[in-house]
């Protein structure tokens, strides 16, 4: 008996002790197999091909790939805001099993319902406008800064004639929401506004047609792309009329200086690239992700290359 | 606490007193064993964690130390490249008669890999000279920069400003460049007389980026570099941070001296290494966080420990099994003795295991052999003994008998009666042969009753018939075997004690008989009997107080005989009425001439 309960003794001394060294060697080995993981595969589907924003966007997108081990595939449609085409792209590349999808939307209502209708599986991001199946979106509050916008046009002085609103893509909520926005604080001073939908893809006799009307006070155009053309307009046809826009480009910063620009809504790239691959991932890890609010300022061109401004326009590149 | 400490403290010793000898030998030695391992280890272990700490400053050091003498090369020559326009363009150009353009440019495109722009600028902040972009553009003012001011305050020094958008030239590309200025006041001439200016080379920021990053520190640390306020210059995250996803700790590092500095910043403690570059008051950061839980550095640590468990394991098993040599001979031995306790007599006493622990087996065996022969030597002394005690009872019955007998031939020869005292002394003769028997202790029944037979016939002379004997025995009873010497004790307490107060018609009848496996011979007469109280302390010899006369010690002596010889159930019953008589009865087991042999054999 006591013979026994010492062989048990010794058996599980030299348990413990075994079990203590094939541990000590195991361990080393499960943060390296963990770290050998593969990477995340995330699709990115953006609305218009050629933004000039879409570098600073793609910087904040690479850094947070390359530092959550994550491979980027992004995907444009050939015409800018097709939403028809970027469903397809997405259905492509969730029969392709990519693990998660990051969108733009173009017609966010047309692509809620096809989520829904279809159960994707893979976690969807949006940028710029919410959708009720994607996640996670990352995004302004497109309401306030339409209505900081207005508030500047405001500020400004609107004059006795109409501010003409100016959006291209009506079925996108993010510019909906800036269009609402803008025109209820235009409205609730007193000011007459004028919703006009133009083709950026049409060329730009449209917005021309809309800018040169005589009694226009001031023009509000609510998306970055557009907001750039329109510059050009106003430069090329001489035009006085107030001009507030979207989204600051080097290009945009130089309209700005030169007061071709009177003021516009900005907010940094990229940080909405950076986060929207941060929340991409961790959905893909199955972790819990919050939906956080992008901070948006509105710039004039005398602040444009204030320090505060430049390190959130222009993202530092080597 | 200190009635704790008892407490446990006899805990142990019972522990300990409860425990095998291996036990104590395999724990203790393992005890022992560990505790050294983990002396040694956490002597190992400290001394790795110094030389870590020490070596990972030391990198990072050595690492600060090369990046720094890179930074300070590359703004050497930047700084060579200000002194050349300065010296070698504008000191030597009246801006009134050449354009400075042309031999800037030709700088330029000797460092374009490193410059973005030159520019020079007179007192009032207008471009006097630029390369490569040669336009101003008009919204910018440069007289209200920084860098600008700098110059023209502290006339004497080359200032270096933080990274900034390059916004002073009409660029149709509409780039947006990062540029590092480094500025200094100069003095231009004009017409032939000097006034003052200011230089401006504005260095790509990328070039500085070059310098600082890729530097792999452990632990996933990395390098960034402030001005002497602690603005950030370069950060590997750098927009992370100028985005607000990102913060760093380099307002407080601006005030760190050069050095190594431990430092928790956001709950992470991490080693903060700064070194100052040269004459720009800039400070390189080396930031290498403490190692995580399973960092790099660890796994050698931990193979290190494996090493030092799997010791450990080798050893309590090696422990287990020296311990098990040692002690297993003596746990044989403790098992042996307890066999012997118990009783068994076929222990085998091995002598094996160390010397001292064989010589302890040997001493055991050698004991126990010597106490067999003790024991063995005892119970021939106690046979012995017991031989003596038998004869010494017989040796008290022939001297009591021959000398009444020959008393009573005295007496008959003495009065006449010469017939009687023949016959008596014929009976005596015959009585004294069977007595003899050739020495054995163990005669035929025949030959005993033949003995009572003679003994009665002297005594019925001796007594003048006061009495009439009888004897008889069953068929097949004569020739079983008996204890010589038996029945004449009991006939001789007969007549002495039971014929006592008889007359002439005393009687006593001997009659054997078998009974199963026993020999039972019936002494009877019908004399006085016996109180109870005399009785009862017949067989023991506790007399009573109205114990009439005679010791019984015949009587008595028989009963002890048999029950030497052939145990408790054998021996005499009394049984007594007073003045009816009395019965002696004899019990004994039926032996046959071999078996009485063969007890005679084994009782020598």
């Amino acid at each position: 008996m006591r013979r026994r309960r010492h062989d048990i003794v010794q058996l599980m001394i030299l348990s413990v002790l075994g079990g203590a060294v094939v541990l000590t060697l195991l361990l080393p080995r499960l943060p390296a197999e963990q770290a050998a993981g593969e990477a995340t595969e995330i699709s990115v589907i953006l609305r218009e091909g050629d933004s000039a924003l879409w570098p600073n966007i793609r910087l904040g997108m690479e850094q947070a790939a390359g530092e959550l081990r994550a491979e980027l595939r992004v995907l444009t449609p050939a015409e800018i805001n097709d939403g028809g085409e970027q469903l397809r792209i997405l259905r492509r590349e969730v029969e392709g099993e990519t693990d998660v999808v990051i969108i733009a939307p173009a017609d966010p209502a047309g692509l809620d319902r096809a989520l829904r209708e279809e159960a994707v599986r893979q976690p969807v991001v949006s940028m710029e406008s919410a959708l009720a199946a994607g996640e996670v979106t990352v995004a302004p509050d497109n309401r306030a800064l339409g209505q900081a916008l207005g508030e500047a046009v405001i500020e400004d002085g609107a004059g006795d004639g109409f501010v003409l609103l100016v959006s291209a893509s009506p079925e996108t909520a993010g510019v909906t929401d800036r269009l609402a926005g803008a025109a209820e604080a235009l409205a609730a001073a007193g000011t007459k506004v004028r919703e006009r939908e133009v083709s950026i893809a049409g060329g730009d006799e449209g917005l021309k047609t809309l800018m040169k009307h005589p009694d226009l006070s001031a023009v509000l155009v609510l998306e970055p792309l557009l907001t750039e053309q329109a510059a050009a307009i106003k430069v090329g046809l001489g035009l006085a009329v107030p001009l507030y826009g979207v989204g600051v480009t080097a290009e945009g910063a130089s309209y700005l200086q030169q007061g071709v620009i009177s003021a516009a809504a900005a907010w940094s790239d990229f940080a909405a690239g950076y986060l929207a691959v941060e929340a991409a991932v961790c959905l893909s890890r199955g972790e819990e992700c919050r939906t956080e609010l992008l901070p948006f300022f509105i710039v004039r061109g005398e602040d444009v290359y204030e320090p505060a401004y430049q390190k959130l326009l222009f993202p530092v590149t080597a | 606490m200190r009635r704790f400490f008892r407490r446990a403290a006899g805990r142990l010793t019972q522990w300990y007193r409860g425990m095998s000898i291996q036990m104590v030998l395999s724990l203790s030695f393992t005890a022992v064993a560990l505790a050294g391992i983990v002396f040694m280890g956490s002597s190992i272990l400290l001394r790795f964690s110094d030389s870590t700490e020490r070596l990972t400053e030391e990198s990072t050091q050595r690492l600060l130390a090369q990046v720094n003498m890179n930074l300070d090369s590359y703004l050497r020559r930047m700084m060579r490249v200000s002194d050349a326009v300065y010296y070698r363009v504008i000191k030597k150009t009246d801006i009134t008669d050449r354009s400075m353009v042309e031999d800037m440019g030709l700088l330029y495109e000797e460092n374009r890999d490193s410059l973005v722009s030159i520019a020079i600028f007179n007192e009032g902040g207008a471009l006097e000279a630029a390369v490569p972009l040669t336009g101003s553009r008009l919204t910018a003012f440069p007289n209200e920069s920084t860098w600008f001011r700098m110059a023209l305050e502290k006339m004497e020094n080359l200032h270096f400003s933080t990274p900034h958008i390059q916004e002073l030239f009409d660029d149709p590309d509409y780039r947006a460049r990062w540029v590092v200025s480094l500025s200094r006041h100069v003095q231009l001439t004009r017409d032939g007389r000097t006034e003052r200016g200011v230089l401006l080379v504005d260095m790509s920021f990328g070039g500085i980026a070059q310098v600082c990053q890729n530097v792999d520190l452990p632990n996933g640390g990395y390098v960034y570099l402030i001005d002497r306020n602690g603005e950030l210059i370069y950060h590997p995250r750098q927009q992370l941070i100028y985005s607000g996803l990102l913060e760093e700790n380099n307002l407080t590092a601006a005030a760190y001296n050069d050095g190594s500095h431990q430092e928790v910043f956001q709950g992470e403690r991490r080693e903060v290494t700064v070194k100052t570059v040269g004459y720009t008051g800039w400070k390189l950061v080396g930031v290498v966080p403490n190692p995580p839980l399973l960092g790099e550095g660890d796994y050698l640590l931990l193979f290190a420990i494996a090493i030092l468990l799997f010791s450990a394991f080798l050893m309590a098993f090696l422990n287990f099994r020296i311990s098990a040599y040692i002690s297993d001979p003596i746990l044989r031995l403790d098992q042996a003795v307890r066999e012997l306790e118990a009783g068994s007599e076929e222990v085998r006493f091995e002598e094996s295991g160390c010397d001292e622990v064989r010589r302890l087996g040997r001493s055991i065996a050698s004991m126990v052999s010597t106490m067999r022969h003790l024991m063995e030597d005892i119970s021939v002394q106690e046979g012995q003994k017991r031989r003596n005690e038998l004869e010494v009872l017989q040796s008290q019955i022939n001297p009591h008998f021959l000398y009444n007998t020959l008393d009573s031939v005295i007496w008959m020869t003495e009065s006449g009666r010469t017939q009687e005292a023949i016959q008596m002394v014929t009976s005596l003769a015959r009585f004294f042969r069977i007595s003899l028997s050739g020495g054995r202790r163990m005669i035929p029944l025949g030959d005993e009753l033949e003995h009572a037979r003679h003994y009665l016939s002297i005594q019925e002379i001796r007594y003048r018939n006061r009495f009439r004997f009888r004897i008889g025995a069953l068929a097949g009873t004569e020739g079983l075997y008996t204890l010589k010497l038996t029945l004449q004790p009991l006939l001789e307490n007969a007549i002495y004690h039971g014929m006592a107060g008889v007359e002439d018609d005393g009687e006593i009848t001997v009659e054997a008989r078998r009974e199963g496996d026993e020999l039972i011979i019936d002494v009877s007469d019908n004399g006085v009997g016996m109180p109870p109280a005399v009785l009862e302390g017949l067989l023991t010899g506790r007399r009573g107080e109205s114990a009439s006369g005679g010791s019984g010690i015949g009587v008595r002596n028989v009963h002890q005989r048999l029950r030497l010889s052939f145990g408790e159930p054998y021996g005499l019953t009394v049984f007594s009425e007073p003045d009816e008589g009395t019965t002696v009865r004899i019990r004994l087991p039926v032996l046959t001439a071999e078996e009485a042999a063969v007890w005679e054999e084994e009782r020598p």
